[in-house]
């Protein structure tokens, strides 16, 4: 028992050591203890994890490419496409869960497709992923004249801004759910131990007999399904499908797994991690916004986080190559 | 056997030509003002300022490295530039915002060193967070507003003759378009950096080990890529007369996709600027055919995304 | 069909690459339960056997049967599940996972999720008495645990044959005696073994049968209580080298390189001299910090207490560049991955390390760029159709030379070559040796590493041996024996 726990710590250690995001986080909550402001009450908390949801459970589905030493920058258009396909049904007077269906059916296809690319063809994912990303930007724009359309269903909006008991908001808890699905996959599944393997050594994995072609092209069907899925829910919370979302999620998402220490080298990272990833850019803005920063100083920062994060992420690695 | 097969090599070496080529004749054929004195002016100007900023991504691109901070750059020079013209004059200005352009390169590059980023994918994600960076500060200096060049009291000749000025049949910021591409293309392949620029790309470790100067040259080539996105900035803005903070928005993704149309591979070591403006040409062509043809705006955008996605695919399967 | 003794029965196999001929009709026999050294140098086909064994290569033609069936193609997965695993140097574990996870690979679901997984894993380890945590992450540890865990990977397959290569390369003494413990238990249970070494010593004392290879083809196969260590080396070794290498040259001056306790994370105090006009070989297994040593003069890799003169003056070598600067060329190990620009043609590849010497005022004089690639496409008779050829079209054996020829043109006061020699034919090598020759003749020096000991031993005025990081031994070849050589770089 007492080995056991000896093993817990060595591993919360681990993890902490690793994860430069917790430290991030810690830091500005102790800096928010120091402002009279309204950051530690529920209703904020509450409200920052509703804002949060649909990039962390985009940045689920990255997780999975990630792991497997891929990434996905199409994640940002994908969003978008599921969004307005979601909504365009309903409007066509579809039922609202088939239409939902559909949008989510649609993150699964360009995700086949980003698969194919990487896996089959074996190309470059970020800078394939990034062109697929333009190119459903496109299909976006084409399909709604880049005018937002606005769901005339007044049941679809409810799902994504209800809250449940009146308190706890719908997609929170739709967030924690995806987060333990995956979480789930990842750990206790064949598919996510060789997600774990493909990544960290993909020659071992085939000649251990892993089918890293087909797992690695799911992770990535998966995960154009899961963001596609959290563009459904982002369009419920605006009751809009509109080609302008996302511009920047894409990217943000990405850095926001890495910077919770998921590396792009694959095999290293999970479900709890992205979460952190995401929580500090995402605490970043809310504590900037409770402190009255203007929004435009607000991007700089992140910025400024982001590079932060990244750089001492390479610098770490380049200390360990060059170690004397 | 042989020479077919040398044909179909000889066509996919040169596919963009061909693409060029065939775009050209079909346009002409079905709408005739494609030939047009107008058109062809149209196309130059469209040309300049997506031209100049691929030539300088062409060798962040050649080094094996990539830049996705042009976009802001491009924002914060037109703004800095244009709010500084009436305090400074035009000429300091102009210095002062190419200089910039120039510098915020270095930054870039200075970051990438001190981290030891040799990756492409670490150079995304650097250059993506500093791009937006220099947005953000492009909509602080102006507070979101669009800096319009008419509001201004001190005489902007230098400006009105980029942006509108001709010499002969050619525009004035397509001859400064052929100055850096000859400038460029001598840089390239007549000197020890570009060279050396093409050694870190082609093969990073053999580099080194051969004593090139790998390091000096990452910085060069991102302060290239700075100091073009800043021209290509100045061009811009000269031509709309506006500086929004978001002008540069969009011109990273089309320049890589200038570069990599053209054939410069994303492997490194590979490519040329010449390369590089026929990728220019043809994503400029193509909007502008697309234009004449009646092709939908927001189908364009599919179209180019397609061809991106198109030449990042034939790149790769050219290597295997 | 096969005598149900023998586990493994290779006939007549030839496996031959482009310029190369790997393995020359190599046949041999494996007994069921019996431990099976096979020794040779570097090159000698070992590694090319095993990887047909595998599954990874493709054997040309022979007949290759395990454990009574005869095995046409096969894959690395196929072969584990007949029961045959392979051990390899670099160990086949990901580093990013558990112990645990790491010996069920890819049968995940097979094993009863993560619980049954460790909780069977668990099992194995003790079945071999180790006490190695399953939940530990490979990267954390030693090279000894790994390779535990790589022998518990291959119980866990029911192998009834384990190939280890080269497994005592990175372990301690205490180590070496817990794996041979664990060689003898898997005999009792009726596991054969192939073990790879260079080491006598282990041969000896483990192995009850002994095959010798050599260039891709079968020496000998002999019971282990028949055979004498000389005859080993002189099987090893030994061979007709007449007409293999030149006559040595004898032109060795006054010092030109000084190096004083080098340390790094792999070195421990290494201090030597070089002369002018001196081949001096660096001989010791793979791992043991020859490269490392090379790395660090040329400045490649961070060292403290780096002391280093050239000339009597002491000199401070930060990278590659400054040690081109001083006059030191590198020709490294891995000539595709570190040497050449491979999409590049050979006339920029020679002139790569000239583009300081070739360049006024920034610009590049290409007329002097052509004419150097021309000079040492001539010089060192580099078979190409044209400078403006790539240097990835070109065989194994030119492209060494175009790194040669690279250098050469600087004219280095010392040129470092890292396997000069490796995966290239007999025709090549002695035109390297040749060359190398020449170099020394004209007054300058070489430091020469090479797995190949007759190779070290014939060209080199002066031999150190490197064991672990460490300088273990001077020696003159001329007047030692090759077996002491051995015996010193073995450590």
């Amino acid at each position: 028992m007492n080995n056991q726990l000896g093993i817990m710590g060595k591993r919360v250690w681990r993890l902490l050591s690793k994860q430069k995001a917790v430290l991030a986080i810690i830091a500005m909550l102790i800096v928010m203890l120091f402002f009279d402001t309204n950051f530690y009450t529920s209703y904020n908390i509450l409200a920052m994890l509703q804002d949060a949801s649909v990039n962390v459970i985009i940045a689920f589905g990255v997780t999975l490419a990630v792991i497997c030493a891929g990434c996905d920058l199409s994640v940002g258009s994908v969003m978008c496409l599921s969004g307005i396909i979601t909504v365009q049904l309903i409007n066509a007077g579809v039922n609202m869960w088939l239409a939902m269906l559909a949008g989510v059916a649609s993150g699964a296809v360009v995700g086949f497709i980003n698969g194919f690319f990487v896996v089959k063809q074996r190309t470059e994912a970020f800078i394939i992923t990034l062109g697929m990303g333009m190119l459903m930007k496109g299909v976006c724009q084409h399909l709604t004249d880049a005018h937002p359309i606005s769901s005339k269903n007044l049941d679809f909006m409810k799902l994504a801004n209800g809250k449940l008991f009146g308190t706890i908001p719908n997609l929170a808890i739709v967030m924690l759910a995806v987060g333990i699905l995956v979480y789930c996959l990842l750990r206790y599944t064949s598919f996510g131990r060789n997600c774990y393997a493909i990544g960290g050594d993909y020659d071992v994995a085939k000649y251990s007999g892993i089918s890293v072609v087909r797992t690695k092209w799911l992770a990535f069907v998966l995960c154009g399904t899961i963001t596609a899925f959290a563009g459904v829910l982002l369009s419920s919370k605006l009751n809009t499908g509109s080609s302008i979302y996302g511009d920047e999620t894409a990217l943000m998402v990405n850095c926001g797994v890495v910077v919770g220490g998921t590396s792009f080298a694959g095999g290293i990272g999970g479900i709890p991690q992205s979460f952190v990833g995401i929580m500090v850019l995402q605490l970043l803005t809310n504590c900037m916004n409770m402190l009255g920063v203007t929004p435009y100083l607000q991007v700089v920062c992140q910025g400024i986080v982001i590079v932060t994060i990244i750089w001492l992420d390479c610098f770490g690695r380049k200390r360990k190559r060059e170690a004397v | 056997m042989t020479r077919r097969f040398d044909l179909k090599k000889i066509m996919m070496d040169n596919l963009v030509l061909v693409v060029i080529f065939l775009l050209v004749i079909i346009t002409a054929i079905v709408e005739p003002n494609f030939m047009s004195e107008a058109n062809m002016t149209n196309l130059m100007r469209q040309f300049g300022p997506l031209s100049l900023v691929s030539l300088g991504m062409t060798f962040v691109i050649i080094g094996g490295f990539i830049d996705l901070s042009v976009a802001g750059i491009i924002s914060l020079v037109a703004v800095v530039t244009v709010a500084l013209i009436d305090p400074l004059g035009q000429v300091n200005a102009l210095l002062i915002g190419v200089a910039l352009g120039a510098g915020l390169g270095l930054i870039n590059s200075i970051l990438l060193l001190t981290c030891g980023a040799m990756t492409q994918a670490e150079a995304l994600f650097i250059t993506f967070g500093m791009s937006s960076v220099y947005s953000a500060l492009a909509l602080i200096i102006t507070d979101g507003a669009t800096l319009h060049m008419t509001w201004l009291t001190t005489p902007q000749t230098i400006f009105e003759t980029i942006g509108s000025g001709t010499v002969g049949v050619l525009s004035v910021s397509f001859i400064i378009f052929l100055v850096c591409l000859a400038i460029l293309y001598v840089f390239q392949g007549e000197t020890h950096a570009g060279r050396s620029i093409s050694y870190t790309g082609g093969n990073k470790v053999a580099a080194i080990l051969s004593g090139i100067p790998v390091k000096r040259s990452m910085v060069i080539i991102y302060t290239i890529s700075g100091f073009m996105a800043a021209v290509g900035s100045v061009v811009l803005f000269s031509r709309v007369t506006t500086a929004a903070p978001i002008i540069g928005r969009g011109f990273e993704t089309n320049a890589i996709l200038s570069v990599v149309v053209g054939g410069t591979s994303l492997k490194g070591g590979k490519g040329s600027v010449l390369r590089t403006v026929l990728g220019v040409l043809l994503v400029t062509l193509l909007s502008n055919c697309m234009n004449l043809l009646g092709v939908p705006p927001y189908m364009q955008v599919v179209l180019r995304g397609a061809v991106l996605v198109l030449a990042i695919w034939l790149d790769n399967r050219k290597e295997l | 069909m096969a005598n149900d003794n023998i586990i493994l029965s290779i006939k007549d196999v030839h496996k031959s690459f482009p310029g190369v001929k790997a393995l020359d009709n190599v046949s041999l026999e494996v007994r069921a339960g019996s431990v099976h050294g096979i020794v040779g140098e570097n090159g000698a086909g070992k590694s090319t056997l095993m990887k047909i064994l595998s599954g990874v290569y493709e054997k040309d033609s022979g007949t290759v049967a395990f454990d009574g069936q005869t095995v046409e193609r096969t894959t690395p997965v196929e072969s584990l599940n007949r029961g045959l695993s392979i051990i390899y140097q670099e160990f086949n574990l990901v580093n990013t996972m558990s112990v645990g996870e790491n010996i069920f690979l890819g049968r995940f679901k097979e094993m009863g999720g993560m619980r049954g997984t460790h909780a069977k894993a668990r099992e194995l380890l003790d079945s071999i008495g180790s006490t190695i945590d399953t939940h530990r992450f490979v990267e954390e540890l030693s090279a000894a645990e790994k390779q535990m865990v790589e022998i518990t990977k291959a119980l866990s397959f029911n192998s009834k044959l384990i190939i280890m290569d080269e497994p005592s390369s990175s372990l301690t003494s205490d180590e070496l005696k817990r794996l041979f413990q664990i060689i003898h238990d898997l005999k009792q249970r009726g596991v054969s073994i192939i073990y790879i070494s260079h080491k006598l010593d282990e041969i000896f004392e483990l192995c009850d049968i002994v095959t010798i290879m050599r260039d891709g083809h079968m020496i000998d196969t002999k019971p282990v209580s028949e055979v004498t260590r000389n005859e080993m080396i002189t099987k090893m070794v030994g061979r007709d080298i007449e007409n293999e290498f030149p006559p040595r040259a004898h032109c060795a001056g006054e010092t030109i390189l000084k190096v004083s306790s080098i340390k790094t994370r792999k070195l421990h105090d290494i201090s030597f001299e070089l002369k002018k006009g001196e081949i001096l070989g660096l001989v010791g297994l793979v791992g043991a910090g020859r490269t490392e040593i090379i790395r660090a003069i040329c400045g490649a890799d961070k060292v403290k207490g780096h002391a280093v003169s050239i000339g009597g003056k002491p000199v401070k070598i930060k990278n590659p560049a400054s040690a081109k600067r001083m006059g030191i060329g590198l020709v490294p190990e891995d000539r595709k991955l570190q040497g050449l620009v491979l999409p590049f043609s050979v006339q920029s590849n020679i002139a790569m390390a000239s583009l300081d010497r070739i360049s006024r005022l920034g610009f590049i004089n290409r007329a002097e760029e052509k004419a150097i690639a021309l000079r040492q496409i001539n010089n060192l008779s580099i078979k190409t159709p044209s400078p403006m050829t790539k240097a990835v079209s070109l065989s194994g054996g030119n492209q060494q030379k175009c790194i040669m020829g690279r250098w050469l043109e600087i004219n280095p006061s010392i040129l470092i070559l890292d396997e000069p020699t490796r995966g290239i034919d007999v025709g090549a090598k002695y035109e390297i040796y040749v060359l190398m020759k020449q170099i020394v003749e004209n007054g300058g020096s070489i430091i020469m590493i090479s797995s190949e000991l007759p190779e070290v031993l014939n060209m080199s005025n002066r031999v150190l041996t490197i064991c672990e990081g460490r300088i273990t031994g001077e020696f003159n070849p001329e007047d030692v024996p090759a077996q002491t050589i051995m015996d010193a770089a073995i450590g």
